[in-house]
């Protein structure tokens, strides 16, 4: 799914060369939940955001789900981001002055679905996420946990080949964050290949495969769960992960 | 372009909650297309008031104004002499076709001016106001050929209708068109006596006051100049076509050889009396256009402003927008999207504005009612100017790296 | 001298502002000055059209119109041209304690005793002698003449630099078309603005006269009429007026009180009851005497074009200001972190405010500077459109005044609502 050879990305200041990552080489296969840790400064932001297609690299190869991303234009990186790839920020990155149902909207408008296909799609993330019954809230009126399920739907709603999520509960309590990584874990047994940048090691621990990045180069992973399972379904898109009804949060109007 | 990838409603969401900017631009929008579409009348009013026939030769017709400046011109035999000595040079000079003298020029406002009446109907001036205030034009005889006037009926004054000056005899006249309309309808006027002589002809119009109708164009000659030499101001001489330069450069020297004291006011054609004019009108209408390029100019800073405040804001936004996977054109787009829509709101804003404007105007100068093709103008050169001051800040906007988007503020 | 100290500390945060961001407070400073300079030089011709030419007794001079004509033609309005014999009956009431008759004419004048023959075109103001006191024209030399029919002139001082440059010329004698006179007065420079004495025929912003001829003499010499004349009868030229129903001359009288003047009103009106009781006053009597600035006022001196024009400034200024209140509040927008640390650091609402219009109001002086500059740049510029409105192109010292005033206000203005709104980003909001 996704394939990393000795890629190096470099931060050139005035005087001083950064190497964000050295020789940096992943292999991620389809369904696995990979886990990406290391201190802070060590590079795995960078790598997500090269992982994402947000950021380019200097050297080395990257293919994803069988694309060779280097030289591509700025236009088909777009395409790529928008078809296979769903995003889970931090801060969630919903756009305030939108509605729930238009955040999960927008990126559908960018593949150019029909209106009634993108209505469908969307009223279908959000059902997975246990949020159908507030489409015409503003962001503002969720909690952050709700705000970071509205966030998973819009990553869903594409039907992305892989989900990257940078620390997708570190603005969260513990309760919130609880409820996100069940959806998470939910969405990988229905067969979602999902990459998280975490420095929580309890998560870490939970997924199937748990990477390490030291000064821009991957350290060790040790492996936590047996992978048996997600070799049989290889290829699978995670939009056929049947949904799981999650408790509702109430929040205070 | 594809439209599909926008959301005009959330579009227009994010319009409303910026009310105070958008509102502003809105309203200098507003203002400018009004200014600019008024502006534009203004502009083609005159156009079209300078673009009149004027019935007359114009490009043909020189006109040399003078007075003569010593005591001894008190004298009138001897001004006349030395005027018809002038008029005889003038005549010499290679190019020129004919030559006369009279005391007014057509294209100008009032002037000499005697009522009129048929001699047994004085009561007509009180049914048409115009009959009171007839141009009253002192011509010598060669007028009507240096001038250019077509003869409709009878014929133009000759030497016959001078009469001696001391002489109490009724004077032959020739009036316009519209004036033997406005005396004597359909019928000919040919031998009909006046309060001010007896007709024997009558010319096609020309434009006499253009402040007055087409239809009003009263006025009626006279070969009365020779007796009234004092106020004999103006030479008119029809040039032979392409040789206007060169007479031109010689009437002064002629007059001056035939006798030295005379002030030479102007040497001009009859287009540039036209002009003339309407220098205020021309004038009035150019200042406008002075201020709406100003205008522009700072609408399109506005403009500009406006879009790099909210891509400064919206940074962010962009960052996601373009990691979800919009394309750069998609967010050029959506940028200019959003300034196309206040234009829009702006133009429609600004009709009522046009209007109202139009309407405050005319409280002070007249001038036509503004119509839909003027406006769809004006607005489109409200878009243009719109976009290209917007330009920029879309590019840098859509310039924006999506990687922004991982950023924690 | 804590207020003193936080004055200068404001300009000086508000210098670093303008550093900080030169190109767009460039932009702010130029776009008010262009809306300021703009109105304000069309103020400055409005001011020149409607102001009082005479303030010091413009409640006192009426101009008589009388309705004389000698038909029933329905001319109704009363005449601002009278004849002859109403004229003198003016000039010879003693109600007034001055009056003026008189008739514009022109005439080509050169002084006698130059070699040279080279005569320059004069205007003339053919009038009875009270002209001068009734005016206050000031005299540089001289005085002016006793009787109306003296071969004796004034000249202005244009025409005296002219052709005696500016040196004292009472006593030399010009030649006036053909004829000698003796100056006998010489005038200082006057600048009538609008010209009260002769404000038909759109001679409202003329310059006053060349030359100042007694009026029995001008009309014995035959000076022609140079503005509006109306007559019943033909008649061969000046000379021939005095006993036709020719209609030529203003008249004005000095009266300095109602009382007077309604002696005088009585006066017009007897005299025109002689008239009808002798059959050679058809139409019903109606004199009016009209002050200066009611006659000015009646005669709609004030150039509509340029109204029509200052109301299209006016709107540019709003347009303006508009524009400078949106770029501020993008400015304010991107200091609100600066705000933020201050307020934490213990500023006040109140101190942020004050910082706030203390940069407005220093843009606001330079803009105001900036703006005389360009008003006086827009009017020349409006003079060679309008080439009419030239002897009226003239910036007042009150105008520079409400110039760099109306910058002040617009500039402050235009920051109020960026102020408003930057004090409302919480603290804690900018500074997370």
């Amino acid at each position: 799914m996704l394939k990393m050879n000795n890629i190096s990305r470099i931060y050139q200041s005035d005087t001083i060369q950064t190497h964000a990552l050295r020789d940096f080489s992943l292999n991620v296969n389809a369904g696995e939940f990979v886990a990406v840790t290391g201190p802070s400064g060590s590079g795995k932001s960078t790598f997500l955001n090269v992982a994402g297609l947000l950021d380019n690299f200097d050297r080395g190869q990257y293919e994803l789900d069988g694309v060779s991303v280097q030289g591509l234009k700025d236009d088909e990186l777009s395409r790529l981001r928008n078809e296979k790839i769903g995003f889970i920020f931090q801060n969630y990155n919903l756009i305030p002055d939108y509605s729930i149902f238009d955040n999960v909207d927008m990126p559908l408008r960018y593949r150019g679905f029909s209106a009634s296909e993108r209505k469908r799609r969307v009223e279908e993330a959000l059902e997975k996420v246990g949020l159908a019954s507030r489409l015409k809230y503003l962001p503002s009126q969720l909690s952050g946990g709700q705000q970071q399920r509205v966030a998973i739907a819009r990553a869903l709603a594409g039907e992305p080949k892989i989900l990257l999520a940078d620390e997708p509960t570190g603005n969260l309590d513990s309760l919130m964050a609880r409820q996100v990584m069940e959806i998470l874990h939910d969405l990988n047994k229905g067969g979602a290949t999902i990459i998280m940048v975490t420095h929580d090691p309890d998560q870490a621990r939970e997924v199937s495969r748990n990477v390490q990045v030291i000064d821009g180069q991957l350290a060790d992973f040790r492996v936590y769960a047996p992978l048996d399972r997600q070799a049989e379904q290889t290829g699978k898109n995670t939009s056929a992960v049947a949904s799981k009804n999650v408790n509702e949060e109430v929040v205070d109007a | 372009m594809n439209f599909a990838t926008l959301n005009i409603k959330g579009l227009i969401k994010s319009l409303l909650l910026r009310k105070f900017t958008t509102g502003l631009l809105i309203l200098q929008l507003a203002i400018t297309l009004g200014l600019l579409v008024n502006s534009a009348i203004l502009a083609f009013d005159t156009r079209e008031k300078m673009s009149q026939p004027t019935g007359l030769d114009d490009e043909n017709i020189l006109i040399v104004s003078t007075h003569p400046t010593s005591g001894s011109y008190r004298d009138l035999d001897y001004y006349r002499s030395i005027v018809n000595e002038d008029l005889s040079k003038l005549n010499q000079l290679p190019g020129v076709n004919s030559v006369s003298i009279t005391n007014q020029l057509p294209i100008r406002g009032r002037g000499m001016l005697s009522n009129t009446h048929d001699i047994d109907n004085p009561e007509q001036e009180k049914a048409d106001k115009y009959l009171k205030d007839v141009k009253y034009t002192l011509a010598g005889e060669h007028l009507a050929e240096a001038m250019g006037f077509t003869i409709i009926e009878g014929r133009f004054l000759n030497k016959s209708d001078e009469l001696d000056f001391d002489s109490e005899a009724k004077n032959n006249i020739v009036i316009t068109e519209s004036l033997k309309k406005g005396l004597y309808g359909d019928e000919s006027a040919i031998g009909r006596e006046t309060n001010n002589g007896i007709i024997v002809g009558v010319i096609k119009d020309i434009m006499l006051d253009p402040t007055l109708p087409r239809d009003k164009q009263y006025g009626l000659f006279m070969n009365t100049i020779m007796k009234y030499i004092f106020i004999g101001r103006f030479y008119v001489i029809n040039v032979e076509p392409g040789q206007m330069a060169n007479v031109r450069n010689q009437v002064s020297d002629t007059i001056l050889a035939v006798q030295a004291e005379r002030d030479i006011f102007d040497v001009f054609t009859m287009s540039e009396h036209l002009k003339n004019f309407y220098r205020d009108d021309q004038g009035l209408s150019d200042l406008f256009l002075l201020l709406c390029g100003l205008m522009i100019f700072v609408t399109a800073i506005s403009s500009y402003a406006y879009s790099q405040f909210h891509i400064s804001r919206q940074k962010k936004y962009i960052g996601i927008r373009r990691a979800l996977g919009a394309r750069k054109q998609d967010i050029l787009l959506y940028v200019l999207t959003e300034n196309w829509l206040v234009y829009t709101i702006g133009c429609a804003l600004g009709l009522v504005m046009a209007l109202g404007f139009n309407i405050l105007l005319s409280q002070y100068i007249s001038l036509s009612k503004p119509d839909m093709m003027l406006f769809l103008l004006a607005s489109a050169v409200i878009f243009v100017a719109g976009t290209l001051a917007t330009w920029i800040p879309a590019v840098k906007t859509s310039n924006i790296p999506p990687v922004i988007a991982t950023r924690t503020v | 001298m804590r207020s003193v100290s936080m004055l200068a500390y404001n300009l000086t945060l508000a210098m670093q502002s303008f550093k900080r961001a030169p190109s767009l407070y460039f932009l702010v400073v130029l776009t008010l000055s262009i809306g300021v300079g703009l109105l304000c030089a069309n103020l400055a011709l409005v001011n020149s059209m409607a102001s009082d030419p005479i303030p010091e007794k413009s409640e006192q001079l009426f101009h008589v119109s009388m309705n004389t004509w000698p038909n029933d033609d329905p001319q109704a309005e009363p005449f601002h041209i009278l004849r002859y014999r109403e004229a003198m009956k003016i000039v010879s009431s003693d109600i007034p304690k001055n009056s003026a008759v008189f008739y514009a004419s022109g005439v080509y004048a050169r002084d006698s005793a130059s070699p040279s023959l080279k005569r320059f075109d004069s205007s003339v103001r053919a009038t009875t002698p009270g002209f001068f006191s009734l005016t206050n024209a000031p005299f540089a030399y001289g005085s002016g003449f006793i009787k109306s029919s003296v071969m004796e002139v004034v000249i202005g001082h244009e025409l005296n630099q002219k052709i005696f440059t500016g040196e004292n010329s009472v006593g030399k004698v010009l030649e006036l078309d053909g004829e000698l006179l003796t100056i006998v007065g010489v005038l200082k420079p006057w600048r009538l603005r609008p010209l009260f004495y002769h404000a038909t025929e759109g001679r409202a912003f003329n310059l006053t006269d060349d030359i100042y001829a007694p009026l029995e003499t001008s009309i014995d010499l035959g000076w022609s009429i140079h503005a509006r004349s109306s007559s019943t009868v033909s008649y061969k030229g000046v000379k021939f007026t005095r006993d036709r129903d020719v209609f030529y001359l203003q008249a004005w009288v000095e009266l300095e009180n109602s009382v007077k003047k309604q002696a005088f009103q009585y006066y017009l009106d007897n005299y025109s009851q002689s008239l009808k009781d002798v059959g050679e006053h058809p139409l019903a009597i109606r004199n009016e005497l009209r002050d200066v600035n009611a006659w000015l006022l009646e005669q709609n001196i004030v150039d509509q074009k340029v109204l029509a024009f200052t109301l299209a400034s006016v709107l540019f200024l709003c347009v303006c200001v508009f524009n400078a209140s949106s770029l501020l509040l993008s400015r304010f927008h991107s200091a609100k972190f600066e705000v933020g640390l201050r307020r934490a650091i213990g500023a006040s609402n109140k101190n942020i405010l004050m910082q706030g219009i203390t940069e407005s109001a220093l843009l606001g002086v330079i803009a105001g500077l900036l703006s005389l500059l360009l008003s006086w740049l827009f009017l020349k510029l409006s003079t060679k459109f309008l080439p009419d409105l030239e002897n009226l192109a003239v910036l007042e010292p009150k105008l520079l005044l409400l110039g760099v005033l109306l910058a002040l206000v617009t500039a402050i203005f235009s920051a109020l609502y960026p102020l408003y709104r930057g004090n409302r980003y919480t603290i804690s909001a900018e500074l997370k």
